[in-house]
């Protein structure tokens, strides 16, 4: 007697993408770029350069000059650190006049670097001054 | 004496199926709102003062110039401070309020006035405010 084998049954193939992992992957996505990214706070100064040249020329002889020649800072003509240079624009209370009467004009030689130019700019901008650059006339 | 009726555990199910949906939202809306740093690897020595402060200001372009001199306009290298200006003026064109006219400045503290100068000049003749970048004492 011959016996039938029992043929296997045929499974059904269902064309299901599994999603049910979807979320745990998409979560681990996320927490992946919170810890890798690094959120950049730089500090800085705010310096607004009024572009007025020929008004600022005519005001000239009135408005307070800092010169900077090569790494040592003149301001009005009497050398100062940048702690005087604080002090004395402190005096001066410029936040308390009108934007016109801000204006500190800043005068620098070629030899002059950023960083003691930057300090200057630091201590005018958070005196309440309004930086005017001085351009050497050709 | 009455029976104990056993008392049948309810089974709270949490509806997780919406969580895939949600945290992929979560993904786009973090890659659409991120903005990479594109001058982070330019060598720049960045000059030091007691006055610095974290700025909330939000920038509308980027200018570098690093330690060769070689300036920077929102990570791509440009030829002269003229090329910055007209930068900054395109970006600037129909902005009116005051807050939507910060550019950072980035400078190598040692560069001399002839390099940074121009540069200054030219963000502010395009009508940006300056925020100049630099590391607290």
């Amino acid at each position: 007697m011959s016996k039938k084998r029992k043929q296997p049954e045929k499974r059904k193939i269902t064309g299901d993408i599994p999603t049910g992992s979807f979320s745990d992957i998409a979560f681990l996505l996320i927490i992946y770029f919170l810890v890798a990214t690094t959120l950049v706070k730089v500090k800085s100064i705010t310096a607004d350069l009024p572009t007025g040249e020929k008004q600022a020329k005519a005001q000239l002889d009135k408005t307070p000059i800092v010169n900077l020649r090569g790494a040592d800072i003149y301001f009005s003509d009497k050398k100062v650190t940048v702690e005087n240079l604080n002090a004395r624009l402190a005096a001066l209370k410029l936040a308390e006049k009108p934007p016109a009467k801000r204006v500190i004009m800043l005068e620098s030689t070629n030899a002059t670097v950023y960083q003691s130019y930057f300090q200057v700019l630091a201590a005018i901008s958070a005196n309440g001054g309004v930086v005017a650059i001085v351009e050497e006339e050709e | 004496m009455k029976p104990s009726r056993k008392k049948k555990r309810r089974t709270v199910e949490v509806p997780v199926a919406s969580m895939g949906d949600i945290a992929f939202l979560l993904i786009i809306f973090f890659l659409l709102l991120s903005e990479f740093a594109k001058d982070k690897d330019l060598p720049i020595d960045l000059p030091v003062s007691k006055q610095v402060e974290k700025t909330e200001a939000v920038v509308v372009a980027r200018v570098a110039i690093d330690s060769e001199g070689v300036i920077y306009f929102d990570g791509d290298r440009v030829d002269n401070a003229k090329d910055v200006e007209w930068g900054v003026r395109a970006l600037l064109t129909k902005t009116v309020a005051d807050e939507q006219r910060h550019v950072q400045f980035k400078c190598d503290a040692s560069l001399s006035k002839e390099t940074f100068e121009p540069v200054l000049k030219a963000i502010a003749e395009a009508g940006g405010i300056i925020e100049a970048v630099g590391e607290e004492k």
